[in-house]
């Protein structure tokens, strides 16, 4: 119940961050944009403004979580309004995982908007837009987000605010590039320490049908399924860290 | 008497780099007895918040242990029986006052009208009446150190924790904390302040019991009156229209000085005190100060040349 209340008060946190409206102006900067580009060519247009859309909505949430993960947790870590909270009789993780809770309902709330836009922009190009792909893709994005979410409080924990936005956004790129970094290294030295590596990065890749969806393909509910099973094993395993790693911090402030 | 927080042989030490450390907290053995409102003094970095932060679980101890009323500091159920006020109290700034205390009273379990009830009572008490109602955003240093006190007490706690209490507020401001404090005491005889300050002053007109920390080690700790006592025999005392015959005839030679005030000039022992100021009564002069100095105390507390302990004759029992 404590996590809910934490969660409740992030997400008022979070509509009073400046940070919130920046990234917010990006995102619908980024649509309108997409709209533009779409103009830019006749035949696949619909393609084009789909596959535009949901990139934005990806690298714009994927920036969100990035960002107001920082905002969220480790500005309460610098400022030292975190004593006020953990003073009452509460668990770390609770914090924690009210935090995380309320950032990702706020964000997956945010992800189905611009899903339920682009469905909306799209649609007005005719039959090219697969309504069942657009909302897988964007399912997708929201496991994926909720993932680099988790990843973003582990490294918050444990590192200050720029650490962690460089580190969140490596491994948020090396996620989309694992397999392309494995295959352009031929030493076994190499590989042996790049397959040491990867297997602690999670494989963004699954969730990544922006592709398939641009054609107007969808996948089978079982690949969704799995998808949603890798994301949630993916942010337990993130969030165990961060909360395990947290009980233990030294709180200075 | 009954201790309220035992601490056994606690100690901290902060790594400050790769092959170095700084002791925070040496090896500090204290019992806190209940229902008094014990000083925790020191100058900065002797300690006193490490010690604090021990006690809430914010900081873990690299040694030695808290028990606040039998339970292990930095447990759930230790921190339901404190209340904390930090030093530089950050709140929601989106929230009202109201709102606040609503929210941390649910986190300490309590809900409903009784929580409801509880809130506007304290605001009340803490002088937010009608404030309750506004963004904290909008509060002044003195406000927000009002209402963080009001969260503090909110669940009615057997220990009140205070950091530095009055800091950063203005005259007026401070008076104000001091006496509301001193009201919490009054109302709530049952429960133990501890507070950490290096303002002698706050300790002199709240505190029953002072602990002394030094370089993170306890260097006394004894009722309040038993210290100031050892330190009373100093005054200073500035007087106008004494005639230079007088001054002559009071001072024997000794160091005055003179000011727009008047000429000033030290004076120890009560007796000799008597005396100087029968005379100026005499003399037909005008004594427009007169105060007690507490210069050996606060040269013990705050500078590392002199030993508290060398001060203090009886009463410390480290």
């Amino acid at each position: 119940m404590n996590t809910l209340r934490i969660a409740w008060i992030a997400v008022r946190e979070l509509l009073h961050e400046k940070i919130f409206y920046i990234l917010a102006s990006f995102t619908a900067a980024s649509l309108v944009f997409s709209l533009l580009l779409g103009q830019l060519t006749y035949a696949e247009q619909a393609k084009l403004t789909l596959d535009f859309m949901l990139g934005c909505t990806h690298l714009s949430m994927a920036l969100f979580a990035v960002f107001m993960g920082i905002s969220l947790f480790q500005k309460e870590l610098t400022s030292g309004s975190i004593s006020m909270t953990l003073s009452k009789p509460i668990s770390r993780t609770t914090f924690l995982a009210g935090k995380c809770l309320g950032q990702i309902g706020m964000q997956t709330l945010l992800t189905f908007l611009m899903g339920a836009l682009t469905i909306a922009i799209s649609s007005r190009y005719g039959a090219d837009i697969a309504t069942k792909a657009t909302i897988q893709t964007t399912a997708l994005i929201a496991c994926e987000v909720a993932v680099l979410t988790a990843m973003t409080y582990f490294f918050a924990v444990n590192t200050g605010s720029i650490t962690t936005a460089i580190l969140s956004l490596g491994l948020f790129a090396l996620g989309h590039t694992r397999d392309l970094v494995g295959s352009n290294l031929r030493k076994p030295d190499e590989l042996f320490i790049w397959n040491s590596i990867r297997s602690f990065i999670p494989d963004l890749e699954v969730f990544n049908m922006k592709q398939l969806a641009s054609y107007g393909q969808s996948i089978s509910w079982t690949e969704f399924g799995w998808a949603t099973v890798y994301a949630a094993v993916c942010f337990c395993f993130y969030l165990v860290l961060a909360a395990l790693c947290f009980e233990r911090k030294d709180i200075l402030t | 008497m009954k201790a309220e927080i035992t601490i056994t042989q606690l100690t901290k030490v902060f790594p400050t780099g790769l092959f170095r450390t700084k002791t925070a907290v040496d090896n500090l053995t204290l019992e806190i007895p209940k229902g008094e409102v014990i000083g925790l003094l020191g100058a900065n970095g002797s300690g006193k918040s490490t010690t604090l932060k021990m006690l809430l679980g914010f900081l873990r101890p690299t040694k030695g242990e808290i028990r606040v009323c039998g339970v292990r500091s930095g447990t759930r159920a230790s921190r339901a029986l404190l209340g904390y006020l930090p030093e530089n109290p950050r709140f929601q700034r989106f929230l009202t006052g109201k709102d606040i205390l609503l929210y941390f009273g649910k986190l300490y379990g309590m809900d409903g009208k009784t929580l409801h009830t509880r809130t506007d009572e304290l605001l009340e008490v803490v002088g937010l009446g009608k404030a309750g109602a506004e963004r904290v955003q909008g509060y002044s240093k003195g406000m927000t150190q009002r209402l963080a006190i009001a969260q503090s007490i909110l669940n009615r706690p057997r220990i009140l924790v205070f950091d530095e209490p009055m800091s950063g507020l203005d005259p007026l401001g401070r008076i104000e904390i001091r006496e509301l404090i001193g009201r919490l005491h009054t109302e709530m005889k049952e429960t133990t302040i501890f507070f950490t300050t290096h303002i002698l002053s706050d300790v002199e007109s709240l505190c029953s019991f002072v602990a002394l920390l030094k370089k993170g080690k306890l260097e006394v700790f004894c009722p309040i009156r038993e210290l100031l006592d050892q330190d009373c025999e100093h005054y200073e005392v500035t007087t106008t229209e004494l005639s230079a015959a007088s001054r002559n005839q009071f001072l024997a030679g000794s160091a005055f000085e003179n000011s727009p005030l008047g000429t000033t000039f030290s004076v120890k022992g009560t007796e000799a005190l008597t005396e100087i100021l029968e005379g100026i009564k005499k003399a037909g002069a005008k004594v427009v100060s007169l105060n007690s100095k507490r210069q050996g105390l606060e040269e013990a507390l705050f500078s590392d040349r002199v030993q508290l302990s060398s001060l203090i004759s009886k009463g410390a029992t480290p």
